[in-house]
């Protein structure tokens, strides 16, 4: 059995409280006015029963007002029925221990912010404080629990107490719905009041700011690094875009010279250029060169040479340019052009196609000798007297080797031939080792105006004589010793040093046909051994000519010449180097 | 935690009396709104300076004592050193308030050793420590309404 007893009492604003009480098991005390609530208040020893100040039947409640309600004082209450009181000690209480604040009001929330993620976000929850507490005045002071749970879950999450009427909730989830309430107590008691009603927060999925943010982000950060290497290959490629989108305008160019040669005014490489680069188009631009000097003409060459060449092979070039090919170089000006193909190329040596064409070009040289012309055409059968004169004409360049690599074309023959004017001085040893040489063929001997008979003797005799030979490299002198007769000294005109000639025709067939080998068939200069040191002129003056059309460098002052030399007396002295036209006329018959 | 309690096997018993209780205070929220300030003031420092002492033996016999532990020493030492810290604090703020001329200086000594002397300072040696941190409860309790009320009273703004 359950005797009446009080349920609860609590005070909600530390101003007033409320007690409720409850029959029990005994209902015929459950009647209205079958109770009487009783309270004792223990302040100053005037202790004393009261009766409930205000009833509130229908709760069985018993309402303290502020009159009667004072704090920090214990308060003791009972029951009372008929007969019966219903007390227990129990039920005293101070009136700030039974305080219960009443839920906070307004309770909303306002979304914080979104996770960069997009998954998760935080609310911020605000709320009024009850009204019922005199929070203003500082009477009450307040602080409040929030308990927040997903929808469907069972247990609450609480978030730490605090005073302040806001508070923030950090991880909710998006998609998710959940229920918040709060509730109150007074700072350091223990009793809470009720749980406010509840609110629902949901967010759900905002996909275009979601997934807006790092897109954008993706794009500005894929055209700026595009930009970057842009950028890098344009300064990169600076050169080859400005070829690209800019070509150079082409501009008139010289076939195998230049523009930058020219301008840069390299006379070496134009040379070397002129000499065997632009083939095509070196003659407009070579004669512009000489202009002035319209006697002279300009062979055109027919391949790239070598500068200086070999030395034998400029032997090889040289002689076979004169004999037999109409390739010569520009004077002075220009390097020795070596002929690399297969026209020019046989050696001295080779003495077939040579003689042949050696033959031929001799003959041609003396345009006024048809004899000779037979002569030197029947020539090749006796080979005597032609080798000889082949080889040593072939071999004459043998002793230009030291020579200067340049030679001027003072003059140029009509019949094609071309007569240089060396540069240097010539050298004995050469001369020597050329007629060893000729020895050393093999009974060929060096032209001389020798029969055959005297040949031997001729080998034998020193050198006396200058083979004057016609080098297309105008190197220095070609000082060819000539075997001459046995006696004779050389009355041949000293030519300027390394003066070189082309053999006249007649010369050549002359000890062909003069057995005694008194004719020279040469003109041989008369340039002693001792005249071979000197100084070379670039030029040396034709004097004259001989009965034979051949041209004497430098005339014997008295002498007539002998056989072997025939001589044309000329004229006039010439000065050194050149040779007018006039001069030209006697020269040609 | 300056009502911190603690835990004891007894359960709460109503039978009290508190040395203090010779000390008239306002009982509700209506009686310390309407006494003046200088009131409320008064009973504020009155109060603070009769929890010296025993707060201070209670603290003694708290270290001596090993039965308690070392968390029950240190919060009786917090204890009173706050209301010690408090007491002065007030007694600032009413010097401070007397010179503005906000409340009369009719408060004068009650810091003194001699107003300690002067009340009745035997009675808590006879209390036992239950009841002692009960009375001290609720008087601190009395104390922080009473100086809530009264900073809202002079300096109505922040929070009042």
């Amino acid at each position: 059995t359950l005797e009446p007893h009080f349920t609860d009492c609590i005070s909600r604003d530390l101003e007033t409280f409320r007690c409720w009480w409850s029959p029990g098991s005994l209902h015929n005390l459950s009647t209205l006015g079958a109770l009487k609530i009783f309270y004792l208040k223990k302040d100053s020893h005037s202790s004393e029963w009261k009766e409930c100040p205000e009833y509130i039947h229908d709760n069985r409640e018993c309402f303290f007002d502020s009159n009667h309600t004072s704090v920090w004082i214990p308060y003791c209450v009972q029951l009372r029925g008929q007969n019966i009181t219903y007390f227990n000690e129990d039920d005293c209480f101070t009136v700030e221990n039974i305080v219960r604040p009443d839920p906070p009001v307004s309770l909303n929330w306002t979304l914080l912010k979104i996770s960069p993620s997009g998954l998760s976000y935080d609310v911020l929850v605000n709320w009024e404080p009850p009204p019922s507490a005199d929070v203003g005045v500082g009477w009450m002071r307040i602080e409040y629990e929030i308990q927040y749970r997903e929808r469907n879950a069972t247990n609450w999450k609480a978030l730490e107490k605090q005073p302040h009427t806001k508070q923030t909730i950090y991880g909710l989830q998006i998609g998710k719905e959940y229920e918040v309430h709060i509730r109150s107590r007074m700072q350091a008691f223990v009793k809470f009041g009720e749980f406010s009603d509840s609110i629902f927060i949901e967010v759900t999925e905002i996909p275009n700011r979601h997934g807006l943010v790092p897109f954008t982000l993706v794009v500005i950060f894929g055209i700026v690094g595009v930009l970057i290497v842009i950028l890098l290959i344009v300064i990169s490629w600076q050169q080859r875009l400005m070829m690209i989108l800019l070509p150079p305008v082409p501009v008139p160019k010289i076939k195998g010279i230049d523009s930058e040669l020219l301008k840069k005014g390299k006379l070496g490489e134009l040379n070397f250029l002129l000499n065997g680069g632009g083939l095509d188009g070196l003659q407009p631009y070579a004669k512009e060169l000489y202009h002035e000097e319209p006697w002279v003409e300009f062979i055109e060459m027919d391949k790239e040479n070598e500068e200086g060449g070999d030395k034998v092979d400029n032997c090889n070039s040289d002689t076979q340019k004169l004999l037999g090919l109409p390739h010569r170089n520009i004077d002075g000006l220009s390097a020795i052009s070596h002929p690399d193909d297969d026209s020019g190329q046989a050696s001295c040596y080779d003495t077939d196609l040579p003689e042949h064409d050696t033959q031929m070009l001799i003959a041609s040289m003396l345009p006024g000798q048809p004899e000779n012309h037979q002569a030197s055409l029947d020539a090749p059968a006796s080979e005597t007297g032609e080798r000889p004169l082949i080889q040593t004409q072939i071999e004459g360049p043998q002793t230009w080797v030291n020579t200067d690599l340049y030679a001027q074309v003072s003059n140029v023959m009509p019949s094609g031939g071309v007569v240089l004017s060396p540069g240097q001085q010539p050298k004995m040893q050469e001369n020597i080792t050329g007629s060893e040489r000729e020895a050393q063929k093999g009974g060929k001997k060096s032209e001389d105006c020798e029969d055959n008979e005297g040949i031997e003797d001729w080998k034998k005799s020193e050198p006396q004589f200058q083979l004057l030979v016609v080098v297309p490299e105008g190197s220095g002198s070609t000082t060819k010793n000539n075997v001459q007769q046995t006696s004779t000294p050389p009355n041949s005109p000293v030519p300027g040093p390394g003066y070189q000639t082309i053999q006249p025709q007649p010369m050549e067939t002359k000890p062909a046909t003069m057995t005694d080998g008194s004719q020279p068939t040469y003109i041989l200069p008369e340039s002693p051994q001792s005249q071979l040191f000197t100084p070379v002129a670039d030029y040396t003056v034709v004097q004259e000519l001989d009965m034979h059309h051949s041209l004497l460098l430098n005339p014997p002052p008295n002498h007539s010449p002998s056989l072997c030399q025939p001589q044309h007396p000329l004229k006039a002295p010439m000065p050194v180097g050149y040779i007018t036209p006039d001069l030209l006329g006697n020269l040609v018959p | 935690e300056l009502y911190f309690l603690p835990s004891k096997n007894q359960i709460g018993r109503v039978s009290h009396n508190c040395h203090t209780s010779t000390i008239l205070t306002p009982n509700g929220k209506e009686n310390a709104q309407r006494i003046a300030r200088e009131e409320l003031t008064e009973v504020i420092l009155k109060l603070l300076v009769a929890w010296r002492d025993p707060l201070w033996h209670f603290h003694q016999d708290m270290a001596q004592h090993h039965e308690f532990n070392n968390f029950s020493s240190n919060k009786s030492l917090e204890m009173s050193d706050m209301v010690h810290e408090l007491r002065k604090g007030v007694q600032k703020v009413v010097e401070k308030m007397q010179m503005l001329g906000i409340i009369s200086p009719s408060i004068g000594n009650l810091g003194t050793p001699e107003a300690l002397l002067a009340s009745d300072s035997a009675e808590w040696r006879l209390m036992n420590d239950y009841d002692l941190l009960y009375c001290f409860r609720r008087d601190s309790n009395k104390i922080q309404h009473y100086l809530k009320i009264l900073k809202c009273r002079i300096v109505p703004e922040h929070g009042c």
